[in-house]
C-alpha cells in the first residue's frame, strides 16, 4: 500500500496503536513542563526554589528543568553569591 | 512487520563502528577491499566520540574524532550499515562467509535529512538522553548528538506517540514511518571483529550508592558534563543543581576485583581519572578534587608526567580503598574508607562522587557465529590464539579481532591494533 508522504504516522498509528505507559510519559511531562514555565513566569528560580514551590523533587526539577533549557524555553541566568545554584529564567 | 532480501558482497565485513572498526575498514578501503561496517548503535564513533578530552595530551577527543569518522563515511569502498547487527555468521569456504545482517527503521530517509532540527523542536516527548548518560532528556524524534555520523535525525519509536508533529515540521519530506526490519543475506571474504567494551554497571555495587544517591555518578556521566558538548552549562550536581566543590573519585570500580567476577586491570581508568580531575580543576578553579586509589597504573608513554601534572595541579591522592558511601542530609556523600598507608579507617565527605568503572567484555560477541566457535579468553574477551605473533588471530580462520573486544586498552592501542587487524585480512583476502 502506497503511504502518502508526510502523513505515515497516522498510518503506523492506525496499524499498530500506541500504548498507555507512552501516552501517560507524554501526559507527565506536558504537565511538569507547564508547572516550571507557571512558576518561571513569576519570577527567575533557583532548583531549590522551584522544588519547595512545585513541591517537587529537586533531582526531578533538576533532570526536567535542565531539559527544557537544552529544549530552548529556559535560560541559564546569574549565579549566587558563594558560586553555588544558578538561577533560571524563561527564555525571551 | 519486516523484509527480507538478498544483496551483493564485499571483501569483508566488519563488525563495530568505534575507533578500532572505523581504522581497520578505512585501511581495508584505501588498499582498494570494499567493506561493509556495520554498527548497532545510530551513529558511528564507539566510546570515543563521547569522550571529553584524551590522556596524556587533552587533545580534544572531537577534534580527533570527527576527521577521522568523515573519512570513513565518505570513503566510496566503504558502506556503513548504522543501527544495525550482523549475526549468524558462517564460514563456507576459504574466503568465503555469508552473514545476516538486520537493519533496524531510523524512520528517517537519513540522504534526505538536512539535520535543521525542527523535528526535535515539534516533538512534545521527553525521554532520558543515552547519548548524556541520563543526565538529562532529550525528544522521541532526535539527531543522537551533535557530531553523531550521519548527522541525522532518527525517531525512538519505542516512545513515540505517533502525534506526526515531526513529519509536519520536516521541510524534506524525509520522516517515514512506513519504514521496515530489514533483513540480508551478505557474502563476504573475511571478518573483523571490532565489537569492543562494556562498562561495569556501578549499580552490581550496592555499597557505593549509585542509582539510589544522585550525586554518586559514573566516569562516562562525568566524562560527558566535562565535555564540549555537555549535558549543562558547566558541572552541576544531579541532585540539586549545585556547582559541586569537593569531589571524590573511587578508582578500581568493578576491577581487580573477583568478588564481581573481574579479577583484571582494566588499565584506563587510572589515567581517565586523572585526565578527568585536571579537566574539573581547569573548569572549576576553586574545587577539592580528591582520588582514592590502590595503585596509580601511569604505564605508557608520557603517563608518569600526566600523573605528576596533576598532582601539581592540586590533585589530591589518598591511597584508600573505599568500602562504602552514604549520603547525609543536604546530598552531600560520606566516604568509608581504609587509609592503606596509615592502616586505619577514616571517613571524608565530599558533594560529589565520580566512581572509575572498569572495562567488561562485550558477551554478545560470541554469539555472532553460528556454525565455528569463536573461543573466548579466560576473562571473557576474544581469545588471541597467538597473542605474541600474531595477535589479530582468532580461533576461527579468516576471523580477525582489533580494539577492546581483546582486552581493556587506549585508543592509540586500539588504532595499532586495528592497523594489525586489517593486514592479517589484506594478507588473508590476497592468499
Ligand atoms: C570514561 C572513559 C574515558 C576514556 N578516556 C580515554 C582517554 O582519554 N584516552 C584514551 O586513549 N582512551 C580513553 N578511553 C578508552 C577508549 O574509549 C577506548 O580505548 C576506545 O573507545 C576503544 O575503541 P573500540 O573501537 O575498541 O571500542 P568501542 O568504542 O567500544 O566501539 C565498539 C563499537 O562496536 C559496536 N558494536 C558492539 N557490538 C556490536 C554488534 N554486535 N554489531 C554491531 N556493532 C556492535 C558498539 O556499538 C561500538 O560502537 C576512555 C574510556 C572510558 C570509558
Ligand atoms: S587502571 Fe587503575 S583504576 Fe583501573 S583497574 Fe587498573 S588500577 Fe584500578
Amino acid at each position: 500500500m502506497e503511504v502518502e508522504k508526510g502523513k505515515t504516522a497516522k498510518y503506523l498509528r492506525d496499524k499498530q496503536g500506541v500504548s498507555e505507559q507512552v501516552k501517560e510519559n507524554l501526559k507527565a511531562f506536558t504537565q511538569i513542563k507547564k508547572r516550571i514555565l507557571d512558576a518561571l513566569k513569576e519570577s527567575d528560580m533557583t532548583i531549590l526554589q522551584l522544588s519547595q514551590k512545585l513541591e517537587m523533587p529537586t533531582h526531578e526539577v533538576m533532570y526536567n528543568l535542565l531539559s527544557m533549557v537544552k529544549f530552548g524555553w529556559v535560560e541559564t541566568g546569574e549565579i549566587d553569591d558563594m558560586d553555588e545554584y544558578y538561577t533560571y529564567k524563561l527564555k525571551q | 512487520m519486516s523484509s527480507t532480501k538478498n544483496s551483493v558482497s564485499y571483501d569483508a565485513l566488519v563488525v563495530g563502528a568505534g575507533i578500532a572498526g572505523g581504522e581497520a575498514a578505512l585501511n581495508l578501503a584505501v588498499n582498494g577491499f570494499k567493506v561493509l561496517l556495520v554498527e548497532k548503535d545510530l551513529s558511528v564513533g564507539g566510546n570515543m566520540i563521547k569522550l571529553s578530552k584524551v590522556f596524556p595530551t587533552l587533545d580534544c577527543s572531537a577534534c580527533i574524532t570527527t576527521p577521522k569518522v568523515s573519512e570513513i563515511s565518505r570513503h566510496p569502498n566503504i558502506t556503513i550499515f548504522t543501527g544495525s547487527e550482523a549475526s549468524n555468521i558462517r564460514r563456507v569456504a576459504d574466503n568465503h562467509f555469508v552473514a545476516n545482517i538486520t537493519r533496524q527503521p531510523r524512520y528517517v530517509r537519513v540522504e534526505d535529512c538536512t539535520a535543521c532540527q525542527l523535528c526535535e523542536k515539534a516533538c512534545p516527548v521527553s525521554v532520558r538522553d543515552q547519548y548524556q548518560f541520563g543526565l538529562i532528556g532529550r525528544k522521541a524524534a532526535y539527531i543522537p548528538f551533535s557530531i553523531a555520523s550521519p548527522k541525522a535525525a532518527a525517531i525512538d519509536i519505542e516512545n513515540c506517540t505517533l502525534c506526526g508533529a515531526c513529519e509536519r515540521a520536516c521541510p524534506t519530506n524525509c520522516i517515514d514511518f512506513t519504514q521496515e526490519v530489514e533483513h540480508l543475506e551478505m557474502q563476504f571474504k573475511t571478518v573483523i571483529l571490532a565489537t569492543g567494551f562494556e562498562m561495569f554497571d556501578a549499580n552490581r555495587i550496592p555499597r557505593y550508592g549509585f542509582g539510589k544517591y544522585k550525586n554518586v555518578l559514573t566516569s562516562l556521566q562525568m566524562e560527558r558534563e566535562i565535555a564540549p558538548t555537555r549535558p549543562f552549562n558547566t558541572i552541576l550536581r544531579p541532585s540539586d543543581g549545585k556547582v559541586p566543590d569537593k569531589i571524590a573519585y573511587v578508582l578500581c570500580v568493578g576491577s581487580r576485583d573477583a568478588s564481581v567476577g573481574n579479577p583484571i586491570c582494566s588499565q584506563i581508568c587510572c589515567m581517565y581519572s586523572i585526565k578527568q580531575s585536571q579537566l574539573l580543576m581547569g573548569a572549576l578553579p576553586m574545587a577539592d578534587v580528591t582520588i582514592y586509589y590502590i595503585n596509580i597504573r601511569a604505564f605508557g608513554k608520557g603517563f608518569e608526567d600526566f600523573y605528576q601534572q596533576a598532582k601539581g595541579m592540586g590533585v589530591n591522592f589518598v591511597k584508600g580503598k573505599v568500602g562504602s558511601i552514604s549520603e547525609t542530609e543536604n546530598g552531600n556523600l560520606m566516604l568509608r574508607y581504609e587509609d592503606i598507608n596509615e592502616g586505619i579507617v577514616k571517613e571524608e565527605e565530599h558533594d560529589m562522587v565520580i566512581l572509575s568503572v572498569g572495562v567488561l567484555p562485550n558477551e554478545g560477541t560470541t554469539s555472532l557465529f553460528s556454525e565455528e566457535q569463536l573461543m573466548l579468553d579466560p576473562y571473557r574477551f576474544v581469545h588471541q590464539t597467538d597473542g605474541l605473533a600474531n595477535p589479530s588471530h582468532t580461533s576461527i580462520d579468516g576471523v580477525f579481532v582489533a580494539g577492546t573486544a581483546t582486552g581493556p586498552m587506549d585508543i592509540p592501542d586500539a588504532i595499532l591494533s586495528a592497523g594489525s587487524a586489517s593486514s592479517e585480512a589484506i594478507s588473508y583476502l590476497l592468499k
